[in-house]
């Protein structure tokens, strides 16, 4: 708005002010459509899935709710679900936080790669990171856990090690250099000095990513169908299992909107600590960074090593092992197999196929949640807790199996039926992915210096000559980042995805899902195989991704 | 920044959409002629279970008869598969569906999900495989066999212990974490194990049978595929007792080139079930998925049936396998509830039943 009040007022004549007016109005017209088609996609499937959970057939019957709610079996399944969230994160904070803390506090050989090494699983897909923890704590891996938790919570910590090694690093980095010199100096420990002053000051942080993390693992999906084998379930799992296996809409959309409101309130408790967290001040972290020296430094870097090691490197090692190991010997044939449609695997295609398919789709999706999201955070950006700003963040709040199951009843039957139709894969990964490009983009959005296109406009600069010569470069980092954020993500989609996948168009989690269910481990060779293709593929995106415009970006939540 | 920055960045979004859409079309052409789609054949798609093996030599003749190939495609157990295709009722992934059994058939009203259509040589199966009114038109019954507990032998045998013959010993403490059975939830033999407990222990008694046989330690599988070839003793498994059919002895015999079979079969525990196949509604290929259906009849495909899917054809003027003679059991009078009461009672007790087991 003050922008195009200000193009206006300083046009060098009145038809040219009376055309820029017009394009600012059109330009925001824009963005208030493409905040309305992103709810709106939103809201469609979400609607189908409450739609059909009050009138299953055609007419008002809520039976579903009293028969899923009195159930004591959902509770259970809540209670379940809930509990392995917090392990889960109880677990990833204990694990990231020293590890932060190595990172923030001490340079070494290999810092760098510790760093990467922790952050690297975020970006996998969870099938991925599911099927390597299926080979490291399955039968033939270190220890056989099938059917336990552990598999699961070890998971869930390589995945969300990430989120708190980014939040709480950046928050210690952002400490006084001289807190933890004035704390020894003043007689306390090393203990005390953590205890007294480093966790209070970065507490706020630690519960913010605890809570991200918590987020997370309560919509956790891939993981559990790949590790849960059907023997351990949440209630992201079972809103597909009821809808997949038993074929009891109604029950799944009951399910989905207890999910739904464990997710809005989980956001606002988030909302509420991140406005804690936010205000770490800007330090100049690389300058106060020491080598460990004492004993006791090198043992904690040596320890952060090792923790790193096992839960992010180990399992991807394994993976790949795993993909080499023919019977008793070592061979490519998994890979080599990778390029016919074997019987008996239980896939109709070639996994190479799918692999196509997966980019394909990804692609597309991607492309088209850029170019929604990216007009509509524009448009929300101008009023930070707007109602535009607070309305972009309910397609967080939606699980992704929801999305998938909505999507399905909500254009899956005459008058609108795109089951058949190669665009149905894309609209769900982009459903999913848009709320993280929004979230990549719209704090650099908000960051931008007024004064700059001001100063632009003053000198004469049309709007769209200031949209591409000083709006555009300034955002490139974020918009490429999160393209390249949604990108991954929608190769990586499994929760939306395997509703809508047809049989013979699998993208690539769902044909690994299919080679792992299927007994007798004739498809899990190639399971593995296919898992390393896709984490190399995803690899790809994201080095790339950091060698344009650095590592440091990533979406806020 | 400069102009070439701004340049670099709207070539690669012009270059990723480009590539996109090569790719989405590219993903869309190699699955839309299905595996094999470089020749000109045509093909009839077959929804079934993911342990359906296709009778070659017989599929073979049907490609004679009609100049078609038949593609399988298994979508998992019996009851994946068919929820499955409910949801995708009208725009079905196959031509044909085979794999719905008694248990499950009142399903295919839901959705509307099949064409009615019912071959000429339905004369020559029993009546008592034929199901009622609309279901009738629907679909049609190609073979039956009887879902039992299988019993690995050579396994007692080895280890000095009597095998158990009754529904009672399978909750009971000698045969303590020795049973491997099916999810009523994902799988079809796992369903009607179910219904013949209810049949037997009835509305009041089945629950607490099957608490006795939590007790007892038994181990719940989503797929007949996986408790059969990881869990039961015979594939190599540690559990002695498998819910399995009742033909499963002679497919021993069979592929493991043996005199005779390891397994013999609970009577017992036995459980009747029918499969039935239909012609989808909105099938690409309606007049060949008719075809197959009529076929699936025909003697050829029921002769074929036994040695290839070890269950028993409908049909009973054609001639049984040797293996079959021998080594099948059938049970005298197999557990069975009537169709009515399962249809109405059946969502209710596999809520029940997951209540409990899980």
């Amino acid at each position: 708005m003050t922008v195009a009040a200000t193009a206006a007022e300083v046009g060098p004549n009145p038809p040219a002010a009376a055309r820029a007016g017009r394009r600012a109005r059109l330009r925001a017209g824009i963005g208030s459509v493409a905040v309305a088609v992103v709810l709106l996609l939103v809201a469609v499937p979400v609607a189908a899935v409450v739609l059909r959970t009050v009138r299953p057939h055609g007419e008002w019957d809520p039976e579903a709710f009293g028969r899923v709610l009195s159930s004591a079996r959902t509770w259970r399944l809540v209670a379940v679900t809930v509990g392995q969230a917090l392990g889960s994160s109880v677990l990833t904070v204990a694990v990231g936080v020293p590890v932060a803390w190595v990172l923030s506090r001490f340079r070494f050989r290999g810092r760098d790669a510790l760093a990467s090494a922790a952050v690297v699983p975020f970006v996998l897909p969870s099938v991925v990171v599911g099927s390597a923890f299926a080979t490291l704590l399955g039968p033939r891996g270190l220890v056989d856990l099938r059917g336990t938790w552990w598999p699961i919570l070890a998971a869930h910590a390589c995945f969300n090690l990430a989120v708190v090694v980014r939040t709480v690093g950046a928050a210690l980095d952002g400490l006084p250099p001289d807190m933890e010199a004035a704390g020894r100096l003043l007689g306390a420990g090393p203990v005390g000095v953590a205890r007294r002053l480093l966790l209070p000051a970065v507490a706020p942080a630690i519960a913010a990513a605890a809570t991200i993390t918590f987020l997370f693992c309560l919509t956790s999906f891939g993981v559990i169908v790949i590790l849960g084998g059907g023997r351990v379930s949440t209630v992201e799992v079972e809103i597909w299992t009821r809808a997949t296996r038993q074929f009891d809409l109604p029950g799944a959309g009951v399910l989905a909107m207890l999910q739904l409101a464990a997710v809005v309130a989980t956001l606002t408790v988030h909302a509420r600590i991140s406005r804690h967290a936010a205000r770490a001040t800007a330090g100049s972290p690389g300058t106060r960074r020491q080598r460990p020296r004492a004993w006791r430094d090198r043992s904690a870097v040596a320890g952060a090593v090792l923790v790193v090691a096992a839960v992010s490197v180990a399992p991807l090692l394994a993976l790949v092992e795993r993909s080499l190991r023919v019977g008793d010997r070592l061979g490519l044939d998994h890979w080599t197999g990778l390029g016919s449609a074997a019987a008996g695997t239980g896939l109709a295609v070639s996994p190479l196929t799918a692999v196509a398919t997966s980019l394909g789709a990804a692609f597309v999706a991607t492309a088209a949640s850029v170019l929604l999201a990216l007009p509509a955070t524009r448009a929300v950006a101008r009023r930070p807790g707007g109602l535009g700003d607070r309305l972009l963040l309910l397609p967080l709040g939606v699980s992704a199996t929801t999305i998938g199951l909505g999507l399905l009843l909500a254009v899956g039957r005459p008058p609108i039926d795109l089951r058949r139709s190669v665009w149905i894969v894309p609209v769900a990964q982009a459903l999913v992915a848009i709320p993280l490009v929004v979230r990549t983009v719209l704090p650099s959005l908000r960051a931008l210096p007024g004064t700059m296109l001001d100063a632009a406009a003053t000198l004469g600069a049309t709007p769209r000559a200031r949209w591409w010569r000083v709006e555009l470069p300034l955002l490139r980092r974020p918009v490429v980042a999160g393209a390249g954020l949604a990108l991954v993500a929608c190769l990586g989609e499994f929760g939306a995805t395997v509703f809508v996948a047809r049989q013979d168009r699998p993208t690539v989690p769902v044909a690994i899902e299919r080679l792992m269910s299927r007994p007798g481990g004739a498809g899990f060779g190639q399971a593995m195989a296919l898992s390393c293709v896709l984490a190399a593929v995803c690899a790809v995106v994201v080095v790339a991704l950091d060698r344009w415009v650095g590592g440091e970006t990533g979406p806020t939540f | 920044m400069s102009i070439r920055r701004s340049s670099l960045l709207a070539a690669f979004a012009v270059a990723s959409l480009l590539l996109a859409v090569a790719c989405g079309d590219d993903g869309g052409d190699a699955s839309g002629g299905g595996a094999e789609g470089a020749d000109d054949q045509r093909t009839v798609v077959l929804l079934t279970y993911d342990s359906f093996a296709l009778p070659e030599e017989a599929a073979e003749r049907f490609e004679e008869l009609t100049g078609a190939r038949i593609e399988v495609r298994a979508t998992g157990d019996a009851g994946s598969m068919l929820t499955g295709a409910l949801l995708a009722a009208g725009a079905p992934e196959g031509d044909v569906i085979f794999g719905i059994d008694n248990t499950l058939a009142t399903r295919v009203l839901q959705e509307d999900l099949l064409e009615p259509f019912t071959p000429d040589g339905i004369d020559a199966i029993p009546q008592r495989y034929h199901l009622e009114g609309e279901l009738g038109r629907l679909l049609t019954p190609v073979d039956a066999g009887d879902v039992c507990v299988n019993v690995d032998e050579a396994w007692f045998e080895d280890e000095g212990i009597e095998p158990p013959s009754t529904m009672e010993d399978l909750a009971s403490e000698p045969y303590r974490d020795l049973l491997v059975v099916e999810s009523p939830v994902t799988s079809s033999p796992g369903l009607a194990f179910l219904l013949t407990t209810i049949d037997r222990y009835g509305e009041d008694g089945w629950q607490d049978y099957w608490k006795r046989l939590t007790d007892n330690g038994v181990r719940v599988r989503p797929s007949w595929d996986d408790a059969y070839y990881n869990d039961y003793t015979v594939s190599g498994g540690d559990r002695p007792l498998v819910l399995s059919y009742a033909s499963s002895p002679p497919a021993e015999v069979v592929f493991g080139d043996l005199d005779e079979p390891r397994s013999s079969v609970m009577t017992d525990s036995c459980g009747a079930q029918v499969e039935y196949a239909g012609v989808l509604r909105g099938a690409e290929e309606p007049e060949l998925a008719r075809e197959l259906v009529e076929f699936m009849v025909s003697e050829t495909w029921q002769e074929a049936l036994p040695l290839a899917n070890f269950v028993f054809p409908v049909r009973e003027d054609v001639r049984l396998p040797e293996e079959f003679e021998r080594w099948a059991e059938r049970a005298d009078d197999p557990a069975g509830l009537p169709p009515e009461l399962v249809e109405e009672r059946r969502d209710t007790w596999i809520e029940q039943w997951r209540e409990l087991m899980e």
